[in-house]
This record gives structure tokens, sequence and C-alpha cells, in this order.
């Protein structure tokens, strides 16, 4: 029973998938109708799992809270403000006054504090990455990063000279030609991937809704 | 109809189910992917140690162009579980979607299942951290400090907190394996990570673990299309050089 509900399952998604990747190749009113149906329920059922997630969040915080694990106090915060900000984006609208003052003075500059400390972490990280690796590749990094960093930004000192012009002119050629061919590799890689991996969930090869 | 679209992906297509076939008895060598070697290695010493192995699948969802590089990561997921399921302590999967939340969670309950303790299940092993990546990003500690993790692996979509998410897993002393189909993401984890996973290295995780023979195939399918694309773009480069000096 349980074999012969894992291939319903399975058949389902693959007949939803073909039906979706149908209407991108074939101009068939009935299948782009159908395909963007199908897609509507999937953003509804999104939402539906965000809030799913939201409550999984919460029950990991509470269990932490009610048996005082480490870091409780952190769990406490969070839960106390995700049913706050929630309850006020619900009743008065997610743009009311009070969870835009929230949104504007608490969640923004923590988000930008925590990207001011990646820029720190990137540094550091720098540094470590030839003292772990110490390999070529690892030196070519750092240096091109160097390189990059400095044609980028104005310098306080020798600004217009010859030495600023030719590491601005080593930036460029580095930024716009070979860094644009090798992403370029690295995409079509990436897409090559991304295509035989979503195949594999059409032809029921990987079953990522579970077995 | 876009032809040349459908033409391209019926030969992958083609190549995905007909070198399964073809290749049944002939042994396919793969080439050495350090993070999957050490990967191996890093789950047998954490089920050994009794240490937690926590894998991120990111903070995009499974609804937009991401989607690939999280099914990749589930995979990838679901043999993970399946390995330290016999371990002191289950293995930990985070998200910043709720989708993949749920299909985490599904995944870690069938990987019990199939390895034989599925009475050792947690539901709170599957987390949604943070529904914005800085937010999923900020929550990693609690995880990664206060849950003994010595293997932490994102596998999954990341944009500029990679190098956040990765750095964390370092500080936190854990064995650092990461991969994500944005480039920029890419050049952090390049950084940050101690194995990191480039280009479409990510997506090869189910055949370098031992998953089903499909995986094989569409590393191979990947080959002969990168090989097809590099032989088109010398050619047309070749022509249009000699086009412009005619």
């Amino acid at each position: 029973m349980k074999i012969s509900l894992s291939l319903l399952w399975t058949a389902f998604a693959i007949v939803i998938g073909f039906i979706v990747l149908l209407g991108y190749f074939v101009e068939l009113p009935a299948v782009e109708t159908l395909g963007q149906l199908l897609m509507r329920w999937a953003v509804l059922l999104a939402a539906v799992a965000l809030l799913l997630g939201l409550w999984n969040l919460l029950l990991v915080h509470g269990r932490k809270l009610s048996q005082l694990e480490e870091g409780w106090p952190f769990s406490a915060v969070l839960a106390l403000m995700l049913v706050v900000t929630f309850a006020l984006s619900t009743f008065f609208g997610p743009d009311n006054q009070t969870a835009m003052y929230i949104f504007e003075h608490v969640q923004v500059p923590v988000e930008a504090s925590l990207m001011a400390l990646l820029a720190v972490s990137l540094v550091v990280a720098g540094f470590r990455v030839v003292a772990r690796r110490g390999d070529v590749f690892s030196l070519l990094f750092v240096g091109t990063a160097l390189i990059v960093l400095l044609g980028s930004g104005p310098w306080p000192l020798g600004g217009e000279s010859f030495a600023q012009e030719a590491v601005q002119w080593i930036r460029n050629e580095l930024v716009q030609v070979w860094a644009v061919g090798g992403a370029r590799a690295i995409l079509i890689g990436v897409t090559l991937g991304a295509i035989t991996t979503g195949l594999r969930v059409l032809l029921g090869a990987d079953r990522p809704y579970g077995e | 109809m876009d032809f040349l679209a459908f033409l391209v992906l019926l030969l992958i297509v083609v190549l995905v189910v007909g070198l399964p076939l073809m290749l049944r008895r002939t042994r396919v060598e793969m080439r050495s992917i350090e993070g999957y070697e050490v990967l191996s290695k890093a789950m047998e010493r954490a089920v050994e140690a009794g240490e937690r192995v926590h894998m991120s699948l990111g903070v995009g969802t499974l609804m937009g162009a991401e989607s690939a590089t999280a099914l990749a990561g589930i995979s990838t997921f679901s043999k993970v579980a399946e390995a330290t399921a016999i371990g002191d302590k289950p293995p930990v999967m985070t998200a910043g979607d709720g989708v993949l939340t749920l299909l985490a969670a599904d995944n870690l309950r069938s990987a019990y299942a199939r390895a034989g303790y599925s009475h050792r299940y947690e539901t709170s092993s599957a987390r949604m951290l943070g529904p914005t990546p800085l937010s999923y990003v900020g929550a990693l500690p609690s995880v990664l400090g206060g849950e003994h993790v010595s293997l932490h692996i994102l596998s999954g979509s990341f944009g500029a907190e990679a190098g956040l998410a990765a750095d964390m897993g370092e500080r936190a002393g854990a064995t650092v394996i990461a991969g994500t189909e944005d480039v920029r993401a890419q050049a952090l984890f390049y950084a940050t990570a101690d194995y990191p996973l480039l280009g479409e290295e990510v997506f090869a995780g189910g055949a370098y673990l031992g998953l089903r023979g499909t995986h094989r195939a569409s590393l191979i399918a990947q080959d002969v299309l990168r090989l097809l694309i590099i032989l088109v773009v010398i050619v047309g480069s070749f022509l249009g050089l000699v086009g412009s000096l005619l």
C-alpha cells in the first residue's frame, strides 16, 4: 500500500510538472491556462508553507524556552517579537505605523550591522584562505581582490598618478574581461546542472516530496 | 514553439534516461571533488564522536530560479541524513523557506525509515530559521554554537550573506563544505569555507554520495552538453573572426 501511494505521488508530480513545462514550449491556450492555474496554486501553497515554517520556528524556540536551554533569553525575545509583529500585521495591516516602526528601527539596523560584519569577516577570511590553503590559486584570489579594491576607490595619496591609472586599467580588464568570461563559464555549468536536476525530478528519479 | 530549446531538452532527457542503460556494465570514473570526499569521512567522524551534522538549504525558495539548487541540496541532505541517522545526535536541517523546511522534514523522516530508525525522528530536526536572508544567517549561531555541530554543509541558494553563513561554521569549529548556484556567493564561499563546491559541483552531491544511476548519467550528460557548447562557442568565434576579415 505504501509503495503504491509513493508511486501515486510520483505520477502526480510528473504529470503536473510536464503540464507546466509544456506551457513553455507549446502555444496552446488550454495548456497555458492550466499551467498558470497550477502555478497560482503553488504560490498559495507556498504561502501556507511559510505559515507552517513560522509555526515550526515558534515551536523550536518555545521548546528551548520551556527547557531553559542555552541561549533561552534570545529565544524568548524572538518568540515575543514574532507574536507581536505577526498580530500587528494581521490585525492592522503590514504597513501600519507600529509595524513599520519596528521594521525600520529594529530589523533594518540589525540587518545593516550584519552586512557591515560581512565586510570584516571577508577581510579576515581573505588572510585565512592564504594561510589555510597556501596554494597559487588562493594567492591569485586574494591578489585579484586587492587589485580590484585598489582600482575601485579613490586613493588618499597619489591620486591621478600613473600607478593609480595602471591599477584602474588592470582592475577594468579583470572585472570586464576575465571575471565576465569566468562567470559565464561557471553559469553554463550551473545551468546544465540545474536542468538535469529538474529533469531528474520530472522523470521521478529524484523524489524531494518524500517516499 | 521554441524548437531549439525543445531539442536541447529532448537531448538531455535521452542522455539522462539512456546513459544509465548503456553504462550498466561500464565502470564510470568520476573526477575527484575534495568537498564530497571529505564529506563522507566527516559524516563518519561525526557519528563516531557523537557530534551533530548541520545542513543548510539556503535562503532561496522552491518557486524561483534557484529551486534546482534547493532540490539538489535536498537529494544530498537525504543521503547525509540516512548515513548519520545512527548517531547520538540527529542531523539538523535549516532553511529560510517554509516549503523547503516541509520537504526537508519529509525527507528526513523517509531517510530515518530507510535506515531503520523511524523512532529517532524528531520534528524539530528540520527548522525554518528566518524568512529573510539576514534573519536566517543571524539565527545560525544558535544552531552551530549551541548544538555541538562538527560538520556544517551549505547546499542551496545564497547571496551576499553566504560569507557570514560559512564563516560562522568556521568560528564554531565545524568543517565547512559549501556550494551554491550564485557566482558571487561562490566567490565568498571560496574565501570562507574549508571545502568550497564551485560551479555545477553543488549539483553532483547525489552522484558522489552513491545515489541512483541517473545521478551519474546526469553528470555525464552535463559533460557532453558542455563539450558541445564549447565547440559551438569556438566554431562561432572562429567563423565570426573569418567573417570580419573577409
